[in-house]
C-alpha cells in the first residue's frame, strides 16, 4: 500500500468512526433546538388545534416576556439565587482547598468523602434539605429548641425562602470548587512558594501574590460551570418550596416549567427557554475562550 | 513531581533555619488532618440523618433522639407498591443510554483524538454547548416529539433523552484518555497490516480500559441521578426511582420513613460507583473545562 492510500484510507476509517456520533447528536440535540426555536415562535398550547403552525406573530411570545412581570421578576430571582449560592460555593470551596491542601493518604481519604454531597442523587439531596427545613421533623430546629431558640420556618418566608435554597444548593456543589482548587492547588511548583516564604511573605500574601495568580484559571472555570449550573436548579426548587411561597422562589427555569408544563402554553415556554439557550451558550463561549474547548479542538 | 520536592529537600539541607520548623509542620499537619475529618463529618450530617430516618420505627420516625430500637420495617414497605419496577426502570434506562453512548461515542472520541478535522474546533463547542444546555430547553421538543412518535413513558425514550448528555460525556473524556495513549504502538500494529479499527480494537482500547470504565460509570451516574426528564416524559410504565419517590410524597402523605428509605436504596449504587471513579469524577463532571 502506498503512502497517499494509506492516508486516504485512515481519513476514511476516521471518518466513519466520527460520523455516528455526530448523526446521533444532531437529532438529539441540533434538531430539538431547531424545533424549539420554531415552537417559541408560535402560540402553540396543546388547547388549540393547529396553533403550532401558526408563524403569523413569531415575535409575539418574546415581546409578551418583556412585559410580562412575573418573566421579569423570575430573572431577578434568578440572578440572586445565582449570586448568593456561586459566591458561597466560591468562598467556601476555596477556603477548605487552602485549608486541606497537603498531599497524605489520609487527605485523599477525606477528598474522596467530599464527593459525597454533589455525586448524590439531586432528588435525594432536595429529600435531605425538606427535612432540614420542616420545623417538626427537623434535627436542626430540635437542637434549636432544645437552646431554647424557636425559629419560625425559613421556606416559608418569602424573604429568606430563597437564600435557603442557595444554602441547600450550596451544600450540594461548594465539592466542586473545592476539587478543582485543590487540584490546581496540587500541581503548583514548589519554588514560588519557598521564595517567597523566604522573602519574609506573610499568609495572606502568599495566597494573594503566589497561589490565586496559579489557581485563577481553574477558579474561574469553576465558578463559571457552577454559574451556569445554578441557572438549572430545579429538584430543590421543585421539593422544597416548588416555587412558593406565592412566586419568592420561581426563578426562570422554574417559571417556564409552570408555564410550559402546568398551563400549557407551550410557545411562551419554548419562548423562555430559547433565551435560556442564548444566555447559555453566550457564557459557554467564555468557557470555551479560557480554554474549554482544547482538550476536544487542539 | 519528584524533581520538584528533591529540590525542595536539597534547599531545607542548605537553609540552617528549617530545623526547628520541623517540628511545627509536623503538628500543622496533624491539626489540618483532624480539622479535615472534622469537617467532612460535617458536611455529611445530613446524608448520615437520612439513614438513620431510614432505620426508625414508624411511631418514632419524626424523632430528633439518636436512642431507637433500629428497624428495617421502612424498607419492607418500599417492597409492596411500584418502586421495585421503578427500579428496575432506573437501572435499564441508565445501562441502555451509557450502552448505546459508549458504543457511539467510544469511535467518535477516538477519531477526534488521532485526526485532524477541520470542523474539530466547532464539534467541541457543539459538545460544550449541549452539555451546558438547561434540561426545559430539550425537554420541550421532545415531549411533542415523544407524543408523535409515541415514545412517551418508555424506557426507551429515556435512553433517548439521556443521549442528549452522555453521548456528549463520552466523546470529551474519552478523547482525553485516548490523547494519553501513545499512537507509537497502534503504528506498529498498522504496519503490521492491521487497518484503523482493528488496531483501535486490539490495541488502543485495551490501553484505554480503566478510562473506559469510569467513563461508562460516570454515564451511569448522570443517567441514575436524572429527576427532570423522567418527571415530565415518565408517567407509570416507566417512572424512574427518583421520580417514585416523589410520589411517596405527594399521594399517600407524606411517607417520611418510605422516603427516606427509599432515599437510602436510590444513593447506594452511586455511592459505590463513585468509590471507584473518584479519581476520574471531577474531571468528567467538569468535562472538558480544563485545559489538558
Amino acid at each position: 500500500m502506498t503512502a497517499a492510500t494509506w492516508s486516504a484510507e485512515q481519513r476514511r476509517a476516521f471518518t466513519i468512526g466520527l460520523a455516528p456520533a455526530l448523526i446521533v447528536l444532531a437529532a438529539v440535540t441540533l434538531g430539538p433546538a431547531i424545533y424549539l426555536v420554531a415552537t417559541s415562535l408560535t402560540p402553540l398550547t396543546p388547547l388549540t388545534p393547529g396553533s403550532g403552525l401558526d408563524f403569523s406573530t413569531p415575535l409575539a411570545n418574546y415581546s409578551q416576556a418583556l412585559f410580562d412581570s412575573s418573566f421579569v421578576h423570575s430573572v431577578g430571582l434568578q440572578l440572586e439565587l445565582s449570586a448568593i449560592t456561586v459566591g458561597l460555593q466560591t468562598l467556601v470551596g476555596l477556603g477548605l482547598a487552602l485549608l486541606l491542601n497537603i498531599e497524605s493518604r489520609f487527605m485523599e481519604a477525606v477528598r474522596t468523602g467530599f464527593l459525597v454531597p454533589m455525586v448524590l442523587p439531586p432528588i435525594v439531596v432536595a429529600i435531605i434539605w425538606k427535612v432540614l427545613y420542616t420545623p417538626n421533623i427537623s434535627p436542626l430546629y430540635a437542637a434549636l429548641g432544645a437552646l431554647g431558640i424557636s425559629a419560625g420556618s425559613l421556606v416559608t418566608d418569602p424573604t429568606w425562602a430563597l437564600p435557603a435554597l442557595a444554602v441547600a444548593d450550596t451544600w450540594e456543589w461548594f465539592p466542586f470548587t473545592l476539587l478543582m482548587v485543590l487540584a490546581a492547588l496540587q500541581m503548583m511548583p514548589k519554588e514560588p512558594l519557598e521564595a517567597a516564604r523566604i522573602d519574609g511573605a506573610n499568609a495572606w500574601q502568599m495566597f494573594w501574590y503566589v497561589r490565586l495568580p496559579f489557581i485563577r484559571p481553574a477558579l474561574t472555570v469553576a465558578v463559571l460551570f457552577r454559574l451556569i449550573d445554578s441557572i438549572k436548579a430545579f429538584p430543590l426548587i421543585y421539593i422544597i418550596t416548588n416555587g412558593g411561597p406565592g412566586q419568592a422562589t420561581e426563578v426562570t427555569n422554574y417559571y417556564a416549567f409552570i408555564q410550559t408544563f402546568n398551563f400549557a402554553y407551550w410557545g411562551y415556554g419554548s419562548a423562555i427557554a430559547t433565551m435560556m439557550v442564548g444566555g447559555v451558550f453566550i457564557l459557554s463561549l467564555i468557557v470555551a475562550r479560557l480554554g474549554g474547548t482544547q482538550a476536544v479542538g487542539e | 513531581m519528584s524533581t520538584a520536592s528533591t529540590a525542595a529537600a536539597a534547599h531545607s539541607q542548605a537553609t540552617p533555619q528549617v530545623r526547628p520548623r520541623h517540628r511545627k509542620i509536623y503538628w500543622r499537619r496533624h491539626a489540618i488532618h483532624a480539622a479535615g475529618a472534622a469537617l467532612l463529618f460535617l458536611a455529611l450530617l445530613p446524608v448520615l440523618w437520612l439513614v438513620l430516618m431510614s432505620f426508625r420505627p414508624n411511631a418514632d420516625v419524626l424523632g430528633a433522639g439518636l436512642l431507637f430500637v433500629p428497624t428495617l420495617d421502612n424498607y419492607r414497605a418500599l417492597g409492596g407498591g411500584g418502586f421495585p419496577d421503578s427500579f428496575i426502570h432506573s437501572l435499564l434506562a441508565s445501562t441502555g443510554s451509557t450502552v448505546l453512548s459508549l458504543v457511539i461515542g467510544v469511535p467518535a472520541a477516538y477519531a477526534l483524538a488521532r485526526y485532524r478535522f477541520r470542523a474539530n474546533k466547532q464539534i467541541a463547542m457543539w459538545i460544550l454547548v449541549t452539555r451546558m444546555a438547561p434540561p426545559i430547553a430539550f425537554t420541550i421538543p421532545f415531549f411533542l416529539a415523544f407524543t408523535w412518535l409515541g415514545l412517551m413513558d418508555t424506557v426507551s425514550g429515556l435512553i433517548l433523552i439521556y443521549l442528549t448528555f452522555n453521548l456528549a460525556m463520552v466523546v470529551w473524556t474519552m478523547k482525553s484518555f485516548f490523547d494519553a495513549v501513545p499512537r507509537s504502538l497502534e503504528e506498529a500494529a498498522w504496519i503490521d497490516g492491521a487497518g484503523v479499527w482493528q488496531a483501535f480494537v486490539r490495541v488502543t482500547l485495551p490501553l484505554a480500559a480503566p478510562g473506559l470504565a469510569a467513563t461508562g460509570i460516570l454515564c451511569f451516574i448522570l443517567s441514575w441521578n436524572d429527576f427532570f426528564f423522567a418527571l415530565i416524559l415518565t408517567r407509570t410504565d416507566a417512572m424512574t426511582a427518583p421520580v417514585a419517590i416523589v410520589n411517596f410524597m405527594q399521594y399517600a402523605g407524606w411517607e417520611w420513613g418510605k422516603i427516606a428509605a427509599a432515599g437510602v436504596v436510590v444513593l447506594l449504587p452511586v455511592l459505590v460507583f463513585t468509590f471507584f471513579v473518584r479519581s476520574y469524577l471531577v474531571r468528567g463532571l467538569m468535562a472538558g473545562g480544563v485545559k489538558e
